[in-house]
């Protein structure tokens, strides 16, 4: 590639790519990197490599972007080659499966999605449909219309959930930034050994978010009151003339935030991740209350919120952790509370799953929860994408503002927003 | 200045630094664009400026960015009393309009640390150290002089640049920088060293001290730095302060006592001096962690 009319069109190209991946790239970036090159030639690659990520990554996260999108543009003609053959032997392996999974499940009404999944899932998950299919087969065929709905909706159940396994599994940049994975990655699938890892990454981004509102007080302007002590004391550096006027500051009211945590079995690590970024953002609320429920509720103490030990200890002590989930009574409670938990002054915040029993009491509850409380926001782990086929999401967020946030990234989203609001 | 000429400059400066950093700083100088240094405290990223000075055989301006910095502590300031004590003894001798004129010449002009890199006859290496601690009303302020090299004074007009200054910007990431400044810089993300370039570090700036301790440290340095429950990091600095400290002492060969006795020197909280004491003895041993280097072959029975 010696031409440099075909190197700049490649570069131009390589610009257009980087855009396609969200990376804000201007026309000067491109000039940049053409010139560059120019000085520092083909030969290469990895310093080629170093050379445009300077040039067109500006952030640590720009930076794997572009590792990315660079690795997959400039590849040498052996490695195109053999990753083309690789990818034809994946197409070819996965039309064998697809047409194996149409011949195994022709008596089940399947969309292709569906089939492609059950394709790519491993073999035991599998081997464990099939059986299911066979043990009703023969009530299938006696009953069809009966047995073929139940049969459609276990396929359909176990298809979501294997979907959505495979879509974890695939989630994460974590070969190349550990850190990156862990914070897009669902805080659910948190395996022990990351939960430290976790942790620094949540104080790293609590104190980001901590110098953002500092500087934003700073930002917050004055309150128009004359300070006089501190214009007289600056005016003696003139002379005794008052050459700059000092303003009284804006009182900073902070919140009043009230937490509703469910710690039924799923929701435990979740809610304890979230608590440690509400709790560490310290400048978020004058004061905080925090609820833990499951089937009963219980006030928290700061103490048993110290550490993740001190709070899985106290959530086995009052008896409420692996239960079912009661939101309706925990809200009932909450409202009956006295002295009174809730009032205009008040942001309810909800950390749960939405999954609970008696729906329409949780309903009623959460709306008078909100009737008397100044703000409500539910911060929900389940993905947003499968919001649309959870009923009971779709039920409360009618009442009440719901974020996602089933990863550390989302929740310090939306702990920026609790803070901006 | 080329590559090749750059790893020379730096090479004669004693610094240790790999492919990929001497690219990014001549891939910056050859732009001309102001280095934006991203990473942890204590990776090195104030003395990459430092030595980018030594190597250009430039001076170095440096401004220490804090909550609160404005331009009259940054760029310039008039000096309000020399002024006021020139009213006076002025008044009545020139006419008003005169004296007001007067009032904004440079002798009044009290530079700052921006305003002297670019005012600069030479060409100077200009370090805006962590800038995340300062306001984002300075990042937006910052923006004239990193992209036009050049600054506005209500009173004076546009001063454009006698000289280029190379400017390097750092950046502990402890808030997230505009997009505006990011965008005008070349982009560099430096990490705590590895075990060889560690010692490498050790042996370039301390080449008295025994080399069999360096090794020693270095792979307790890097074991402090892999595990979870230390809470700050040792920098580098730390690091060749403990090396300097442990040799100073007489100590040739990293014991776990040796270690306890100088933990101060390279842990600075009670916390991460308490899960150090807690850690087997073994852990302190480096041929545990697979290092293979010239390290002297201590405590292998």
């Amino acid at each position: 590639m010696t031409d440099p009319d075909v190197y700049l069109e490649k570069l131009s190209y390589f610009s257009r790519m980087l855009r396609l991946d969200g990376l804000p790239i201007s026309p000067k970036e491109t000039a940049d990197a053409a010139r560059i090159l120019t000085e520092l030639g083909f030969a290469d690659r990895e310093q080629v490599k170093t050379a445009l990520r300077t040039v067109y990554a500006k952030s640590r996260e720009e930076q794997i972007t572009f590792d990315r999108v660079f690795d997959g543009f400039f590849i040498s003609e052996e490695a195109m080659r053999a990753q083309a053959q690789k990818q034809m032997e994946q197409e070819r392996q996965m039309e064998q499966a697809r047409q194996e999974a149409e011949q195994e499940l022709d008596s089940v009404d399947l969309n292709q999605d569906q089939l492609d999944t059950y394709a790519a899932m491993p073999e035991e998950a599998r081997d464990k449909l099939r059986r299911f299919m066979d043990r009703y087969r023969d009530s299938a065929e006696r009953n069809p219309e009966l047995y073929s709905n139940f049969i459609h909706s276990v396929f359909a159940k176990t298809l979501l959930e294997q979907q959505m396994l495979l879509e974890d599994a695939a989630v994460g940049g974590e070969a190349t930034d550990p850190e990156l994975g862990l914070l897009f990655r669902d805080i659910s699938q948190f395996r022990d050994v990351e939960i430290p890892k976790a942790i620094s990454i949540i104080q790293t981004i609590s104190r980001q978010i901590n110098g953002e509102l500092t500087a934003k007080r700073g930002r917050a302007g004055h309150s128009g009151k004359l300070d006089f002590r501190r214009t007289i004391r600056k005016g003696l550096e003139t002379g005794g003339s008052l050459y700059r006027l000092k303003y009284k500051k804006k009182r900073n009211r902070r919140k009043h935030l009230v937490l509703l945590c469910d710690v039924s079995g799923s929701m435990v690590q979740f809610s304890e991740f979230a608590l440690r970024f509400i709790q560490s953002i310290n400048q978020v609320s004058e004061s905080s209350r925090v609820f833990l429920f499951s089937e009963e509720m219980y006030e928290a103490d700061a103490f048993s919120l110290q550490n993740m030990d001190l709070f899985r200890d106290h959530v086995r002590k009052c008896g409420i952790y692996g239960k079912g989930t009661d939101l309706g009574s925990a809200l009932e409670k909450l409202c009956a509370a006295k002295p009174a938990a809730l009032n205009t002054s008040t942001t309810l915040l909800i950390l749960s799953d939405t999954k609970t029993i008696d729906q329409p009491r949780a309903l009623a509850a959460l709306q008078e929860a909100k009737r008397l409380s100044g703000r409500v926001l539910w911060l929900n782990p389940i993905p947003q994408g499968h919001w649309q086929h959870i009923r009971s999401v779709q039920a409360f967020s009618t009442v009440c503002s719901m974020v996602c946030c089933n990863t550390l990234n989302a929740l310090a989203a939306a702990c920026r927003r609790l803070t901006i609001t | 200045m080329d590559l090749k000429t750059l790893k020379q400059k730096m090479d004669e400066a004693h610094y240790v630094y790999d492919d990929t950093l001497a690219t990014v700083l001549s891939v910056a100088l050859q732009l001309g664009r102001p280095l934006l240094i991203e990473g942890a405290a204590g990776v090195g990223k104030t003395e990459i400026a430092k030595v980018m000075a030594s190597a250009l055989d430039r001076d170095l301006v440096r401004l220490q960015c804090y909550e609160g910095l404005d331009e009259s502590k940054a760029l310039y300031e008039w000096n309000y009393q020399k002024q006021l004590l020139s009213i006076q003894v002025n008044m009545g001798s020139k006419d008003s309009k005169e004296l007001t004129k007067d009032l904004f010449r440079d002798e009044y002009l009290l530079e700052r640390p921006l305003l002297k890199s670019i005012r600069s006859e030479k060409p100077v290496v200009l370090l805006i150290d962590e800038i995340d601690k300062a306001d984002e009303e300075f990042e937006a302020f910052l923006l004239e002089l990193l992209s036009e090299m050049q600054v506005s004074i209500p009173e004076v007009g546009t001063i454009r640049a006698r000289s280029v200054p190379f400017v390097v910007l750092t950046s502990n990431r402890a808030r997230p920088l505009s997009e505006a400044l990011r965008r005008r810089c070349a982009y560099l993300y430096i990490q705590y060293p590895d075990m060889e370039k560690e010692l490498a570090i050790l042996r370039a700036k301390l080449p008295h001290v025994d080399d069999r301790l360096c090794a020693q440290v270095a792979v307790a340095v890097q074991k402090l730095r892999a595990s979870e429950a230390i809470l700050k990091k040792p920098s580098i600095a730390e690091t060749l302060d403990w090396a300097a400290a442990l040799d100073a002492l007489g100590i040739r060969e990293l014991t776990p006592d040796a270690l306890r006795q100088t933990a101060g020197f390279i842990l600075k909280n009670s916390e991460d001096i308490a899960v150090l004491e807690e850690m087997e003895p073994g852990e302190h041993h480096h041929h545990e962690c697979g290092y293979d280097g010239n390290c002297g072959g201590h405590h292998h029975d």
